[in-house]
């Protein structure tokens, strides 16, 4: 069926149309993005289970973006009534000129901008979907993920607790200008089992994940995960400290996507690129990698967690290469870092909700994949690890260092694993290093949705990433 | 709307209830290099409610919240109250009672002015000692007047107002053309103009030496000093292993009147959760659920004295007065900083991200800047990573006398690690 679009942002057009009409009077530029997106969220554990409608991205507000004489500003607000259009702009009005008396007497400068171009459109997006998260069973939900904890307890003699927790988060936006109307409807959900194993004091943590475009429907997958997770559990109580030092390295797709998100996900936001905070707008053209490194970015390159049809500008989705066998073509770009650099937006202007600033974001960040079987790339690894799972990652765009905080690493001596496990593994190094040192890359792909990223340490957003099984070296400790 | 939302709340035959309402008023201002970005202002109110439902046996409760728009309708709030009572029948747990009334009145605060606030902070970055080779980049301020107000079935009326500030700063530093960046985000509740000013210059120091550092040349073990925010994850690791949450689920193995590690051979640290902290981001006179916060000792001298945390934990483990604490306090330093600056030592001071894993213990980071000491020898170093267990450091570690407060947290100005593993960049 189809993500039903919401009757509330219906009902509220006409009078945010008004809005708008009576702000341009104003202002040169006058935008609006109206949110209403609904979730449900089920946590269970052995010790605590709980019901929520909030996810990572429910929301419902309004924020108006406006532009004059070179100046933007914006003004976020969730209580609009329709029929008052007026009164909202004159509130509008009144908290932007209240900033712009103080600015004036701090004797602030204005950092200028050119006008946003408003070009007629219109779209209304209802992507499909088996189930919406409004209306899922949630009794029958709650049961499920009961029986999936208990199950993980049984799988290891060590548990002390599962955790499964399920969301789901129907989407609903609405993007207004004079001329632009704009809608789009989509459900996306994740979950994660969660294992928590102790003895003698050592405790460890296993987790997997599962993510997709679509319904409640999607808590189908979870068995596989939780066998997984035990698996993974007892290998983590098992584990050893790596020896410090370089290594050949084989990414799991998990992995993968991480060191993607990295190395040249953050590194290539162009709004960073207007604050002269990243290397990688003096490498545009130049190689940044293997032949063997490609990688592709946005909405339309996955369909994922945050795979939408427009991004919170209203500029229409897109599917960038990045890196093109190890040339480093072009970057992603918001609507208005776009406009200072003089190049099109790419669909990555994305808001962590209506309250905040649109910074350029990664929607679907990717490595392509080779034709190398898994088991090829072990047998030609004399010394290194199977990198898996993924915990964290922080990148450093201007000196293109990176770290990779990955869950554990399986040893392979003379081509073949040796069932050593060494856990966990803080990979570090200098991008161009590992991205130069990819030599083989597997057909298969996966993406992974289930996580949230930062700019800096905060602005969390929906992001997915993802790739194939990939072959580099890196330092690992 | 919050009147009719009560009503219907106590007409529902519902075990119990919660209103959280939040309302902010922010400012916003967005600066690349000293030039305004963008500005932007909000106004938003955000209403959660969290309806319980107890078995008629008794034996266990149930619990379900959502969010509801301010502008919603009487149909609206209908449903909602009716989804939440019949979810909240489906999640089992083991009963609680909900938190009663306060004995004591609690202070409400009082609105804060965001205009003063913003000034305070654009004066404060205009007016840093930049030079040729280490300048601002861009900074992002916000300043926020929130009130919160909580309502519940037992009783509790009560609201305060309090400030919640925050400057994100990017200082970029310069060398034979190669330029980096250190990053750094300040929360508070107001501008300390003089505390900002003193760390950007002391970031700017660190970004001259980081343009001279040398690849970090350590592979093996060293002890590892601590001088500044990054030793935060540290003590947030014993405050979090205190948690009830943690400590119900048998995630902490921490036990009351035993000591947090098997044996000390360093300083042994205390830790309390205290009501107060100068300008922090997170003084509150009550929890989320309406629990009085009181200064309460949790670890003292290294043993577990009590454990802390919200109601439903906190009843699971028999805790009274318990409640989420919010800002945390750790003493038990024995060294003066020369006596802990001795002998040969890594002092870390930028990492990518240093983290603590409170469940495992794991430690990791990428450094960014660290200084080897070798008696008078002090070498400028990047690159590498640090990493171990806090169940091999917790025993031997070492803290200053003096303390030095980060936002919500007030820990020793030093903190020594020994025997770290340092991966190098050689």
């Amino acid at each position: 069926m189809k993500a039903h679009f919401s009757d509330y942002l219906s009902g509220m057009k006409a009078g945010l149309r008004e809005m708008i009409r009576i702000l341009r009077k104003e202002y040169d530029y006058v935008s609006v993005l109206a949110t209403d997106s609904r979730g449900i969220n089920v946590r269970i554990s052995q010790r605590s289970r709980s019901v929520a409608s909030e996810t990572m991205t429910t929301e419902r507000g309004i924020v108006v973006r406006v532009c004059k004489n070179g100046q933007y500003a914006e003004y976020a607000f969730n209580q609009f009534d329709p029929a008052a259009p007026g009164k909202a702009a004159a509130e509008i009005q009144g908290a932007l000129e209240a900033q712009l008396v103080m600015l004036r007497l701090a004797g602030v400068k204005t950092y200028d901008t050119p006008l946003l171009p408003d070009e007629a459109q219109t779209l209304f997006v209802e992507k499909e979907t088996l189930q919406l998260p409004e209306t899922v069973d949630v009794k029958a939900l709650v049961d499920r993920l009961g029986a999936l904890s208990d199950k993980g307890m049984s799988l290891n003699e060590n548990a002390v607790e599962c955790i499964v927790t399920a969301q789901s988060t129907h989407i609903c936006k609405m993007f207004l200008t004079e001329k632009r109307d704009l809608c789009q409807s989509y459900v996306y959900s994740e979950g994660a089992a969660v294992l928590v194993v102790s003895r003698e004091g050592n405790t460890q943590v296993a987790y997997e994940s599962l993510s997709g475009l679509c319904g409640p429907e999607l808590f189908d997958g979870f068995d596989a995960k939780i066998v997984k997770a035990a698996d993974t559990a007892a290998e983590l109580l098992n584990a050893e400290r790596i020896e410090p030092g370089e290594y050949e390295i084989i990414a799991s797709p998990e992995v993968t996507g991480l060191i993607a998100h990295e190395a040249f996900g953050h590194g290539v936001e162009m709004d960073m690129f207007v604050k002269n905070r990243a290397l990688g707008a003096e490498y545009i053209g130049k190689r940044v990698g293997s032949d063997m490194c490609t990688m592709h970015e946005g909405a339309l390159c996955a369909e994922n967690v945050t795979s939408y049809a427009f991004d919170d500008e209203g500029t229409l989705a897109g599917d960038v290469t990045e890196i093109d066998h190890g040339i480093l073509r072009t970057g992603i770009c918001d609507a208005l870092s776009a406009l200072r650099l003089g190049v099109q937006p790419t669909g990555n202007g994305k808001r962590e909700n209506f309250e905040h600033k649109v910074y350029t974001r990664m929607t679907n960040t990717m490595f392509d994949s080779g034709e190398d079987s898994l088991e090829d790339m072990i047998a030609s690894v004399e010394h290194g690890y199977l990198l898996e799972g993924m915990e964290s990652g922080m990148e450093d765009p201007k000196h293109w260092g990176i770290q990779c905080i990955i869950k554990m690493g399986r040893e392979i001596r003379d081509g073949r694993l040796t069932g050593r496990v060494v856990a966990p593994v803080i990979m570090t190094g200098y991008v161009p290093d590992l991205l130069g040192g990819i030599c083989m890359l597997s057909p298969h792909r996966e993406v992974f949705g289930a996580g949230g990223c930062g700019k800096g340490y905060k602005e969390w957003v929906k992001v997915a990433d993802g790739g194939p099984y990939l072959k580099t070296k890196a330092r690992l400790g | 709307m919050l009147d009719k939302l009560t009503e219907l709340l106590k007409a529902s035959g519902v075990y119990g209830w919660e209103i959280t309402d939040e309302k902010k008023n922010g400012w916003e201002f967005y600066f690349i290099r000293h030039a305004l970005d963008q500005h932007r202002a909000k106004n938003v109110e955000h209403i959660t409610v969290k309806v319980y439902q107890l078995t008629d046996d008794g034996e266990s409760i149930g619990f379900a919240s959502s969010e509801i728009a301010p502008t919603a309708s009487q149909d609206d709030m209908e449903k909602l109250v009716a989804d939440l009572a019949y979810r909240a029948t489906l999640v089992k747990n083991r009963p609680f009672t909900l938190t009663p009334p306060p004995e004591e009145s609690v202070s409400a605060g009082k609105a804060s002015d965001i205009a003063d606030i913003s000034a305070d902070f654009i004066r404060a970055m205009s007016e840093l000692p930049e030079t040729e080779t280490e300048d601002i980049n861009s900074y992002e301020i916000f300043a926020c007047d929130v009130s919160r107000r909580l309502i519940t079935s037992t009783g509790i009326d009560q609201i305060e107002h309090y400030p919640s500030s925050m400057i994100e700063v990017v200082v970029n530093a310069r060398r034979e053309g190669h330029e980096i960046e250190l990053y750094r985000s300040y929360y508070s509740g107001t501008c300390d103009a003089a505390g900002l000013r003193r760390d950007l210059e002391k970031t700017m120091a660190y970004g001259r030496d980081r343009l001279i550092a040398k690849p970090t040349p350590v592979n093996g073990t060293i002890d590892v000093l601590f001088s500044g925010s990054n030793a935060c994850p540290i003590y947030s690791y014993f405050a979090e292993r205190m948690n009830a949450s943690l400590v119900y689920r048998q995630m902490s193995d921490y036990e009351i009147g035993k000591p947090v590690c098997p044996a000390f051979t360093g300083d042994r640290v205390t830790v309390r959760a205290v009501r107060e902290l100068t300008n922090s981001s997170e003084n509150h006179a009550f929890d989320s659920e309406g629990a009085l916060i009181r200064d309460t000792t949790l670890i003292e001298d290294g043993v577990a004295k009590r454990f802390i945390g919200g109601r439903m934990f906190a009843s699971y483990l028999g805790l009274t007065d318990s409640f989420n604490p919010t800002n945390i306090e750790v003493t038990g330093g024995t060294r003066s900083a020369e006596e802990m600056r001795a002998g040969r030592y890594l002092e870390a001071v930028e990492f990518s991200d240093f983290q603590v894993d409170e469940i495992t213990g794991d430690i990791f980071g990428e450094i960014r800047l660290a200084y080897l000491h070798d008696g008078d020898e002090v070498i400028p170093v990047s690159g590498g990573s640090i990493s171990g267990s806090m169940n091999d450091f917790a025993g031997s570690m070492l803290m200053s006398r003096d303390s030095a407060q980060y936002d919500y947290m007030k820990i020793p100005a030093l903190t020594l690690l020994r025997g770290v593993t340092v991966t190098g960049a050689l």
